[in-house]
């Protein structure tokens, strides 16, 4: 699996591309806590596109899990967009989706983490 | 004053000193002299330094200047200033090698020993010669090309033993790399034959149902368990749970999941309320954000009713002895351990006679082939369909050969684990 950070001034945006499973698990969540840190100062939000993202299984989960909880200790609006319907379905039947802000896209992602800054 | 001084004594009360007169300052003399002689031999013979390396190869080159030498002295009517200029160089040449002798005497464990080696000999070879008959043994001093093998096998010796230290070591450190690993092989060997032991290995005995159950953990130790639950009242609880990831810590978080949703079963009458109180127990003593999904439900044996709750695992099938297999509705509880406070819903089935209940992990869906295809919950319904009809170990041998099959050389990636109750009459 590959993970791409884009961070941008409304928001850093993580990128998993393939499979998130146990071997990835560990990489993903790196990503995440790296992004959550920010350069200098913390995101204005963090998005995670789940476009590219094939797979995750329950230590991925997790990763995402550490993630959102070390976002929201930062202060950090956190949320999901973009997931395809077999890993929508992961985290609708694990209930993450009941803890997590979900979207369709990152426009919908984006305004949501806004207003909930403002 | 000890007795080994008793003839210097005696040679001291001869010359008419006293002998503690004499002794001492012999004796702090021969000490001063001997330690740094010692620290040299070291320095120059034993170690290998970059001093020993000098040396060796100035014994080297005069080995060779020498040997060199006696075929230009051979030369006829040699002017008189190379002559002399031969004999000085000769000199020299003995006098380092007299010194070199006298190291290495200095430096061996086993003098004597030393002398009468091959090396010592040769060594010996090599300078007595001018010391018996002066410069004219020309052709004696061709014996110190014998000093030229020695030095070759003494550098062969020296690269040889560098080796075979090193071989040593290496061994040495590859033997205790083997014996922890060894250890820790075993002692997680332990551990996994203690967390395959507190899974249950039979249905509590009820006249009309039955159950049977597997676990193949993905490495030694797995995050899956199952569990059947004697209830107050008669009714029997049944667990299907995963653990976030595998190894070591999924397999204690699945311990402490055992025993805290199994004490609070007893407590509680409703899955959802007890799956409540085990996440928020879970939830304080979870410092690695592990957590675990569960499917928790208690059936009346009496009446085939089935209360279940789920939090986060996959929706259990029931085959119905009509034939349709069903998921159960009701999934999409939060996994036990992620955030305290969750609460869930019970539901509630009806088993009718000849019915089966299948739950299991994502192991058995989500395994591989080596074409990174999924197994997939269509192949899984499949089998339920298919071989349901028979007893419940029958089903769980079936579907667990399937899955082996399929994945083929893929490694397994993911606990599996696989419960069949079947109720009433078949």
């Amino acid at each position: 699996m590959n993970v791409r950070i884009e961070a941008l001034a409304e928001a850093t945006y993580v990128v998993p591309e393939g499979r998130l499973d146990f071997d990835a698990a560990g990489r993903f969540q790196e990503a995440l806590e790296k992004a959550v840190a920010g350069t200098g100062q913390a995101p204005a939000a963090l998005i995670v596109d789940g476009a590219a993202l094939e797979y995750v299984s329950s230590a991925g989960l997790r990763a995402v899990l550490i993630g959102a909880k070390a976002a929201q200790r930062a202060g950090v609006p956190f949320a999901l967009c973009a997931l395809q319907p077999a890993v929508r379905e992961v985290f609708e039947l694990s209930g993450f989706s009941r803890i997590m802000a979900v979207h369709a896209d990152r426009a919908s992602a984006l305004a949501q983490a806004q207003r909930g800054r403002t | 004053m000890d007795d080994s001084s008793v003839p210097s004594r005696a040679r001291a009360a001869r010359a008419g000193l006293t002998p503690a007169l004499l002794f001492v300052p012999l004796r702090r003399g021969l000490a001063a002299v001997a330690a740094p002689i010692h620290r040299l031999a070291d320095v120059l013979l034993v170690s290998r330094g970059p001093y020993a390396r000098a040396f060796e190869n100035l014994i080297l080159g005069l080995i060779i200047f020498s040997v060199a030498s006696i075929g230009v002295e051979s030369i006829p009517d040699l002017p008189q200033w190379m002559l002399r200029a031969l004999r000085i160089t000769e000199m020299v040449i003995v006098a380092v090698f007299s010194f070199e002798y006298l190291l290495r005497i200095v430096a061996a464990r086993n003098k004597l020993a030393f002398i009468f080696s091959y090396q010592g000999i040769i060594d010996l070879l090599a300078i007595a010669p001018f010391y018996l008959t002066g410069f004219d043994a020309r052709w004696l001093r061709a014996l110190r090309l014998l000093r030229l093998l020695r030095v070759l096998k003494l550098q062969t010796h020296i690269l040889e033993s560098v080796v075979e230290e090193r071989t040593q070591e290496l061994a040495h450190k590859n033997a205790a790399l083997e014996a922890a690993q060894a250890q820790l092989k075993a002692e997680l060997e332990v551990a996994r034959a203690l967390q395959l032991a507190i899974l249950p290995s039979a249905f509590p005995a009820r006249a009309g149902c039955d159950a049977a159950a597997r676990m193949i953990p993905a490495t030694t130790m797995g995050g899956d368990f199952y569990d059947y639950i004697e209830l107050p009242g008669g009714s029997i609880g049944l667990v299907i749970a995963d653990v976030s990831g595998h190894g070591v810590p999924a397999a204690f978080f699945m311990a402490v999941a055992r025993t805290n949703l199994r004490e609070l079963a007893t407590r509680h009458a409703d899955p959802a309320e007890c799956l409540a109180y085990t996440n928020d127990a879970l939830c304080a003593q979870n410092p690695l954000d592990l957590f675990v999904t569960v499917f928790y439900c208690i059936l009346d044996p009496q009446t085939g009713v089935l209360h279940y709750a789920n939090g986060g695992h996959n929706p259990p099938y029931i085959r119905r002895a009509a034939g349709p297999v069903e998921a159960l509705d009701g999934a999409g509880g939060l996994v036990l351990g992620a955030m305290p406070g969750a609460s869930y819903a019970t539901h509630t089935v009806q088993l009718l006679g000849g019915d089966r209940l299948v739950l299991y992990t994502d192991g058995v869906t989500e395994a591989f082939n080596p074409a990174a295809e999924l197994y997939g919950a269509s192949r899984l319904v499949d089998e339920v369909y298919v071989h349901g009809g028979g007893t419940p170990q029958a089903l769980v041998e079936r579907i667990c050969q399937s899955v082996s099959t399929f994945a083929g050389s893929a490694p397994q990636s993911d606990d599996i684990t696989l419960t069949v109750l079947t109720w009433g009459a078949p």
